[in-house]
């Protein structure tokens, strides 16, 4: 009887996923919305074909989850100073006006979309709540500096 | 006339049985229901409500510092309404997963876990006194914000923590025994 993919394999996976593409990105902002971006909405599986290649698809989806939620954990620990600091910098990462970014963010709330599955309600709660509070402060700095970044 | 009176007897008295045993509350008598219920109520709680990270950041200073030295005034009036529709959330669940979990050690827990009087008192003791300091809690959060009591929020999660180890030993029954769990190992082993 097969009950699922062995732990080991799971954690060779995930170690595997942080080595080679998840050590680019050092915020877990960053992490938690690239690996939301490798989940199939329909079907909440996530998909990355080279490490499926290396392993299998199964143990690929359970990596990815696993990485999904230890940067969600990561990013519920973090203080409201370091959270708009990591939002400042994916901002800029993404080459969007910093004014056209937070009305798009605040009206869509994408962070909604980007929480595992099983994550704690409340924690989702807590983190949508930090993540409206930074979008808040950055909004402020915007209207302080209009012309230039939010920073 | 006498026979007449005894069934008539007896058959009132079987009526009053059937009437008294089908309004006792199912969930008190170690349903399935109550049993589960209590095993989420223990992993809401110990993963999700109790973890002290989460704990701590919910009802962290330094947060409501930073917002009060370098926002304007409708960004900290934004945070602190947050923070304690938050904070009000947190006490409301706990206190809801507490509730959950004395259900299952007033009815079910005896039937399962073999507990002494002494303990069971105990236990009904804190359940009352740790419901109570909920009460109390979400009434100062409620009133005087987030970062009105922290010692209160850390006495609350410690009683809350005491109380799951209970639940968890009540509850062991229904966890996999070591056994199991190295048959899944071997057949594991196994298939690779």
């Amino acid at each position: 009887m097969i009950s699922g993919p062995r732990r080991l394999d799971v954690q060779q996976a995930a170690d595997d996923l942080r080595h080679r593409t998840l050590s680019d990105m050092p915020r877990s902002l960053d992490r938690l919305i690239y690996l939301a971006s490798m989940r199939d909405y329909n079907t909440g599986l996530y998909y990355h074909d080279g490490l499926a290649s290396r392993f299998s698809q199964e143990v690929a989806c359970e990596a990815l989850a696993d990485c999904h939620r230890e940067a969600f954990r990561h990013l519920v620990g973090c203080s409201v100073e370091d959270l708009v600091c990591q939002m400042e910098a994916y901002m800029d990462s993404t080459r969007t006006s910093p004014s056209d970014f937070v009305t798009a963010w605040r009206k869509l709330e994408p962070y909604r979309v980007a929480v595992p599955v099983e994550s704690d309600p409340l924690s989702a709660q807590f983190l949508f709540s930090s993540f409206k509070i930074a979008l808040a402060i950055l909004e402020s700095r915007l209207v302080l500096h209009p012309a230039g970044s939010a920073a | 006339m006498i026979q007449l009176i005894l069934f008539l007897f007896v058959g009132a008295l079987l009526f009053s049985s059937i009437f008294f045993l089908s309004r006792r509350n199912p969930r008190t008598e170690g349903s399935s229901k109550v049993l589960v219920e209590a095993r989420q109520a223990l992993n809401s709680l110990q993963s999700g409500l109790l973890p002290p990270e989460l704990v701590g950041r919910i009802f962290a200073r330094e947060d409501f510092e930073y917002v009060a030295n370098h926002t304007p005034k409708h960004v900290q009036e934004m945070f602190r309404k947050e923070r304690k529709r938050i904070a009000l959330a947190w006490v409301d669940q706990v206190r809801s997963e507490v509730v959950s979990l004395r259900r299952f050690h007033l009815g079910a827990a005896r039937f399962y876990a073999k507990l002494k009087f002494k303990t069971e008192m105990t236990l009904a003791f804190d359940f009352a006194a740790l419901l109570l300091t909920c009460r109390a809690l979400r009434a100062f959060l409620y009133m005087r914000g987030p970062y009105a009591a922290p010692r209160m929020v850390q006495t609350t999660a410690a009683a809350a923590a005491r109380l799951c180890d209970v639940s968890e030993k009540a509850l062991a029954f229904l966890t996999p025994s070591p056994l199991s769990t190295f048959a899944d190992r071997s057949a594991g082993t196994a298939q690779s």
